[in-house]
């Protein structure tokens, strides 16, 4: 019986007009979508290995110890393709300083177009297409389920045959559903077939894992804007008030109430205070740090050694010492086996502050917006799929997090190489440093583990809203006179 | 007749579900706006002053040298920030704030007679200075509620939602053959619903309008000028039409097809791809297709790579410094000829540079026009003075002070009679001070003429959209079967 009824609703659903629109509109838009991200990837990249190259030669070329301040780089995630989220803000570049732990807050985004009017230029992603195009066509498939044979009378018909009402529903989702997966699964496989092709872009196992996972939570979101409409069909009394009520829903979850809640929280979550208190204290560390510091003599003040120097760096390079100064060579090991390690402590003692203002602001600010998000579920749809991708704030701050590991390897290598007493901190003049055996800064990419289970919370509401809406929807029918 | 019908459209529409709907949604946005706005306002007030007084500052300081202004220019242009920014904001965010008027950024110094002469590029106007993409900036506030979007996206959308079943509803339900029974002529009908859909959706809109006005006035962020009010009363035009397009489309779609639900359904898809997908999708992809010939911003020493340098060796000008006697040495005349020509020429390549990048944003919209979203967009933003085509009246306004500076730089020089009045070569001109009140001083200001010329075209092509349509419903309303 139920295949009979599931088989009906497939076939009346696909002989339809808005069955064509939706494969049609679906193909196109993620197809054009997928050539602009496609080819917006392939730039990053090439932009990303150029600076790796340059990097590698430039990080390595210090010719002292207190030189050595190399840039590091973020690979860009293929998957912004299907998610954008803030791969396009946040910072992938990071220089390692001594006096400074990295954090994200404070970096720039280096330029990503050739042409910074492009930013005029809106992008949208994969991700963005579905959340608008499949909520709405999942709400036009089933405005009239319910709603529409009750007013042609066939529903009446239908239940006087021996058919719970229950099996109705379920075959009704059942036969949409399938329906709807079809143009959404095609674009979806045009979209993996044109990066293939297209020989930009190359997925790892992992990757896959993560693209299944975007793939599953567009179904579960599909389908509960299907039983939202189906909810509504079996409410109403007519197609006419189901359809209007369906997109009133649809608007208000897909455009208003994101869009005012977001403008609402950056509004009204007030982080200015704290981080201006934060940085009074952050300015009384530094003076008393430069009080230490006049203390002290520089001892090659005057010996024409090249140098780079500010609060959270002092860099230096004499390849040449001349001959009045050879006797300061004791007190300069000196002057800077105390100021090196205190400008380290310094920069931790920062950081220290930095770390839990920033956690008390940016990230309770970021939390709320995400939690405010959530009660909508193109929210949710939003967060999961931008967790899936790894281009959250999470992957954006474990770029940092990977930085300051690496800060501290280099800092543990100096102490190891007793650099900050050496000769070869400050002068080249006798040989200059060899840097074969620092260890070298790749990014890894957190496991796909690491990301399903930032996903999987946020998938399992919208996972959890399908039954309940379900049962909702069961309970209203079956009290309904038909 | 016709007033007879669309009275009864008017009062079967006004006591509609949807209509408290488009009310509710329209003033609850307007107010969004207007509290958001009164924040903005006063800080980009404050901004934009700092700006201009830390402007003056720099301007007076050079003033001491006539030849100091030459080599500095007048520093940092700002644009002043439009006080309709609640109507459009125009991406100002991803814009320049100002051009800069500063120092060529090169400097010379041949060994002449066996001493060094020192030399230097004089000003010329810079037209880079975009914001950087801040980490504090990935606060997901992707859409900014201005009058745009509430036009665009929100009232588009309630004009089909009213209009959907204005013909295929009263076929439905047998109403029009009633109606028709009479002697009613079908394009009065029509007329008719044209009229009351549109009166009643911009009853919607006025008062959305003057909610946000008043309350913008109230909090005393709202003093404009009659130039002002003009442009408002521009943005207001722009948007009935702009609505109307819409209730055309509606009123056309309705005829086509005989069911309320299916022609809602045709409607909600074009709207998803005319109004959302288009304007952000199709520019892009055809600006991404004409990327900028020129790449690069210019570097301030392509004057040796381009070989002007060597020409002007070729004729002896490293061999003689210019002198400051009168009748001038051909060495002095030969250094200002070569110190225009390099000023000039620098000026030329960076307005080069910077035509080639908007050239491909035009081309970009030049194809959003496609959908009337984007051109109400671009009317709107022009008469509000925000976006692109603001920055580039901006720009020219920039350009054409540049101009007056030059030429007051000439007459001051002029009127010191110890100078040998060769421009612009330290040796030819005057090196006294100048009087800081007889500076012209950059005011940018955006001209009425200049917002409506702009906006013209784009009205014009709503209007033809809107005929079209217009023209299409008359045309499938009289061939219809009642």
């Amino acid at each position: 019986m139920l295949w009979t009824l599931i088989r009906r609703e497939i076939l009346s659903n696909l002989m339809t007009f808005r069955f064509f629109v939706a494969v049609i509109a679906c193909l196109s838009l993620v197809l054009a979508s997928t050539i602009v991200l496609t080819n917006d990837y392939a730039r990053r990249l090439a932009r990303y290995n150029a600076d790796v190259i340059k990097h590698r030669q430039s990080n390595f070329s210090a010719e002292t110890y207190s030189y050595f301040t190399p840039e590091l780089d973020k690979p860009p995630n293929p998957l912004s393709i299907f998610n954008q989220g803030l791969e396009k803000h946040a910072a992938s570049r990071v220089q390692i300083l001594r006096g400074e732990v990295p954090y994200l807050w404070k970096s720039h985004r280096n330029a990503d177009y050739d042409n910074p009017f492009q930013r005029l230029l809106t992008e949208l992603d994969i991700v963005s297409i579905f959340q608008i195009l499949l909520s709405l066509l999942a709400l036009v498939f089933a405005y009239d389920a319910i709603a529409g044979e009750r007013e042609a009378g066939t529903l009446r018909l239908m239940l006087a045959n021996s058919v719970s009402r229950g099996l109705i529903l379920f075959s009704k989702y059942i036969g949409a559903m399938v329906c709807l997966l079809l143009p959404f699964l095609l674009s979806f496989l045009f979209a993996l077939v044109f990066q293939r092709l297209s020989g930009v872009t190359h997925y790892t196992l992992d990757d896959f894992v993560r693209i299944g996972g975007i793939f599953v939570t567009s179904l579960v979101y599909v389908s509960t804007f299907y039983l939202i409409g189906l909810l509504i069909s079996s409410a109403t009394r007519y197609t006419a008030t189901s359809l209007i009520c369906s997109i009133f829903v649809w608007i208000v979850f897909t455009f208003i109430y994101p869009n005012v809640s977001l403008f609402m929280v950056n509004r009204l979550v007030d982080i200015e205070e704290k981080l201006e208190q934060a940085n009074r204290e952050i300015d009384q560390i530094w003076e008393q740090f430069y009080r230490e510091v006049e203390k002290r003599r520089d001892p090659l003040e005057g010996a024409g050694c090249s140098r780079w120097h500010g609060g959270t760096n002092d860099s230096r390079n004499c390849s040449y010492i001349p001959s009045e100064f050879a006797s300061e060579i004791p007190a300069a090991k000196a002057y800077y086996q105390f100021l090196a390690p205190f400008r380290i402590r310094t920069g931790e003692k920062i950081w220290s502050v930095r770390k839990q203002v920033f956690v008390e602001t940016y990230t309770r600010k970021y939390a709320v917006a995400r939690n405010t998000l959530r009660f909508s579920p193109t929210g949710l749809y939003q967060l999961t799929t931008e967790a899936w991708a790894g281009t959250g704030l999470f992957r954006a701050e474990d770029f940092f997090t990977q930085a300051r590991q690496y800060r501290q390897t280099v800092l543990d290598y100096l102490y190891d190489k007793k650099a900050f007493g050496s000769r070869l901190w400050f002068a080249s003049d006798r040989g200059k440093v060899s840097w074969d055996d620092m260890p070298r800064f790749s990014y890894r990419p957190p496991s796909v583990l690491d990301d399903a289970s930032r996903a999987l919370s946020d998938l399992l509401i919208l996972f959890i809203l399908n039954p309940l809406l379900f049962m909702i929807t069961f309970t209203v029918f079956s009290r309904e006179e038909v | 007749m016709l007033w007879h019908i669309m009275k009864r459209e008017l009062f079967e529409q006004m006591s509609s579900l949807r209509f408290a709907f488009a009310m509710f949604l329209t003033v609850f946005l307007m107010v969004v706006n207007a509290l958001c706005h009164i924040d903005d306002y006063k800080r980009q007030q404050a901004e934009y002053a700092r700006a201009v007084s830390e402007y003056l500052v720099k301007l007076e300081q050079n003033s001491t040298n006539l030849y100091k202004l030459v080599l500095n220019g007048p520093g940092e242009l700002h644009k002043k920030p439009s006080l309709l920014s609640f109507c459009a904001h125009g991406s100002e965010n991803n814009l320049p704030k100002f051009a800069s008027g500063k120092r060529a950024g090169w400097g010379r110094s041949p060994v002449i007679d066996e001493e060094p002469y020192n030399v230097s590029g004089i000003w010329r106007l810079k037209y880079g200075g975009f914001p950087p993409v801040k980490a504090t900036d990935i606060f997901p506030t992707f859409l900014k509620i201005d009058w745009i979007l509430i036009i665009s996206n929100v009232l588009s959308f309630l004009a089909l939602v009213l209009t959907f079943d204005a013909i295929s509803g009263e076929v439905a339900h047998g109403t029009l053959r009633l109606t028709l029974s009479n002697s009613v002529a079908r394009r009065t009908v029509l007329t008719a619903k044209f009229l009351s859909s549109f009166i009643s959706l911009g009853t919607v809109f006025i008062s959305g309008v003057l909610v946000n006005l008043l309350l913008l006035h109230l909090s005393g962020t709202l003093q404009l000028n009659a130039q002002e009010w003009n442009r408002i009363g521009g943005i207001f035009v722009v948007g009935l039409v702009y609505i109307s397009v819409f209730i055309a489309l509606g009123i056309f779609i309705s005829t086509l097809v005989s069911n309320a639900s299916t022609s809602l359904v045709i409607l909600l898809l074009i709207w998803v791809i005319w109004v959302i997908l288009v304007p952000s999708m199709l520019g892009t992809i055809m600006g991404g297709l004409n990327r900028p010939s020129v790449r690069g911003d210019p570097n301030p020493a392509y004057f040796i790579r381009d070989g002007l340098l060597d020409r002007y060796k070729a004729r002896g000008l490293d061999t003689e410094a210019p002198t400051r006697t009168y009748p001038p040495t051909p060495a002095t005349l030969l250094w200002a000829e070569f110190l225009s020509e390099e000023a000039r020429e620098g000026a030329k390549l960076n307005k080069t540079y910077l035509n080639a990048q908007t050239h491909q944003i035009q081309i970009a919209r030049e194809f959003n026009r496609i959908s009337p979203t984007a051109i109400a967009q671009y009317a709107i933003e022009s008469l509000a003075g925000t976006g692109f085509q603001r920055h580039l009246n901006f720009l020219k306004n920039a350009e054409r002070y540049a101009d007056e500076f030059n030429n007051f730089l000439i007459s001051a020089d002029r009127a010191d009679p110890d100078s040998p009045h060769i421009p612009f070569v330290r040796e030819g001109m005057s090196d006294k001070p100048v009087s800081f009140k007889s500076i012209p001083k950059f005011q940018d200001r955006v001209r009425l003429a200049e917002a409506f010329k702009g906006a013209l075209l784009d009205l014009t092509l709503l209007l033809l959209f809107f005929t079209v349509l217009f023209a299409g419903a008359h045309v499938s309303f009289q061939r219809k079967e009642i």
